[in-house]
């Protein structure tokens, strides 16, 4: 196929019956389960995903839960329930701070920041961040650690991949601990897991193993981010949830999916992503994006470095091969 | 400079490559041949500040520096000179 802006343009209807054959199949003949819990993140994928199973088994066959943290942008809990609601669906929420704790406490966390920037007390806002202008810039992904004074001031530190390891260890286990949520539900009520990882995370690693990776089924790893929000934008979800900037939510101060881990505009992103993906030459995939060959490169290079380095995440479970 | 070579290099091998140079050249970009990840270079630049007792700044993170021992000898040399 000829790469132009329309590459990633999709029939919806067309997308929802192949999703729907998909849940259906994987309910009724595979796990024969009676229906499908989500994990309602008060974002995009998360609440198309429960709108295509409503439209795949219907309403009374969806439950949803919402499992917010004491750190959650209320936001999040708030619109995710707003969509449940305009889809008729069951739905509950689980505060998961004390799942969360029992594992390694908040106390635990700011004590290890509290080193990092000494100026840091409990109750500061604080994320990680990447360099975002890859395009504009060369340079390789190193995370900064940024606390929010209550004057508004931002006091930065890069992290050692050490200090890395130990920001996101205790990061995931908020991923986690809603995947246990979730599976407690889903045993407890004979009800299948729906993922929610898109393509755009898929290809590149952005998920967290037996975290939101931790699940049945992933009926969306083919479809693009930018692909979700032409299914988004027809099955009706609620503005709030499309308008928002795409987020992790796991860090107290709000950052941006691109700051966290694209480091390229959602814009840019996808087009970018499927040209690596489909070996369009660097010089093509500028021309029509209007950015320079060596920003494509810079992209690409990226990709390829996120792809190799996540490969585990896609792999099945390593075992010994039979002689 | 040649001895600056040979602790890099033998950092590389020993930490990334298991003690195997398995053909590493001093051109040999990390990133594209897939030697070292991200999170590997920035374990190579925390080596570099303890070994070298320099300091790497932000703006400094870039292929053009640390991407090859080739490179990373080329920044230590300038980075030492200026120090």
């Amino acid at each position: 196929m000829l790469f132009n802006r329309d590459v990633l343009k999709i029939d919806p209807a067309e997308q929802l019956e192949i999703l729907s054959g998909f849940i259906v199949e994987q309910l009724n003949a595979v796990f024969r389960r009676k229906g499908v819990v989500v994990g309602l993140s008060g974002g995009v994928d998360s609440a198309c995903m429960a709108a295509i199973a409503v439209h795949a088994i219907g309403r009374e066959k969806v439950s949803g839960l919402v499992l917010p943290e004491i750190e959650s942008n209320p936001v999040s809990s708030e619109y995710a329930a707003k969509h449940a609601e305009s889809l008729g669906i069951e739905y509950r929420t689980v505060d998961i701070t004390s799942t969360v704790d029992s594992v390694l406490s908040y106390a635990w966390r700011d004590q290890f920041i509290q080193k990092l920037i000494p100026e840091y007390r409990p109750g500061y806002k604080y994320n990680i961040t990447l360099p975002t202008d890859l395009l504009e810039r060369d340079s390789f992904s190193f995370y900064c650690l940024q606390v929010q004074m209550p004057d508004g001031e931002l006091l930065k530190k890069r992290l050692s991949p050490d200090e890395f390891r130990s920001v996101t260890a205790f990061a995931n286990i908020k991923i986690r601990s809603r995947m246990v949520h979730l599976y407690a539900e889903a045993e407890r009520r004979n009800l299948l897991v729906a993922g929610t990882t898109n393509r755009t995370e898929f290809l590149l690693g952005d998920f967290c193993k037996y975290g939101d990776g931790g699940t049945d089924i992933e009926p969306i790893t083919h479809l693009y981010k930018n692909q979700i929000y032409q299914l988004a934008d027809y099955l009706e979800v609620i503005p709030e949830i499309i308008d928002r900037k795409p987020s992790p939510d796991t860090f107290s101060l709000p950052v941006s999916d691109q700051e966290f881990f694209f480091r390229i505009p959602f814009d840019k992103l996808d087009h970018l992503l499927y040209a690596w993906e489909h070996d369009v030459p660097a010089r093509d995939a500028a021309e029509v994006l209007g950015i320079t060959e060596d920003a494509v490169k810079r992209a690409f290079r990226d990709f390829t470095t996120k792809h190799r380095a996540t490969a585990h995440l896609r792999d099945g479970i390593h075992e010994v091969k039979k002689p | 400079m040649s001895e600056m070579r040979e602790q890099v290099r033998a950092y590389i091998v020993d930490n990334f490559l298991f003690g195997d140079d398995n053909g590493l050249e001093d051109s040999t970009s990390f990133l594209e041949s897939g030697m070292i990840d991200s999170t590997g270079i920035l374990e190579v630049i925390s080596y570099l500040e303890e070994q070298f007792a320099i300091k790497v700044h932000d703006d400094e993170l870039i292929p053009e520096n640390l991407d090859s021992v080739g490179n990373i000898v080329g920044f230590l040399g300038t980075k030492m000179a200026a120090a």
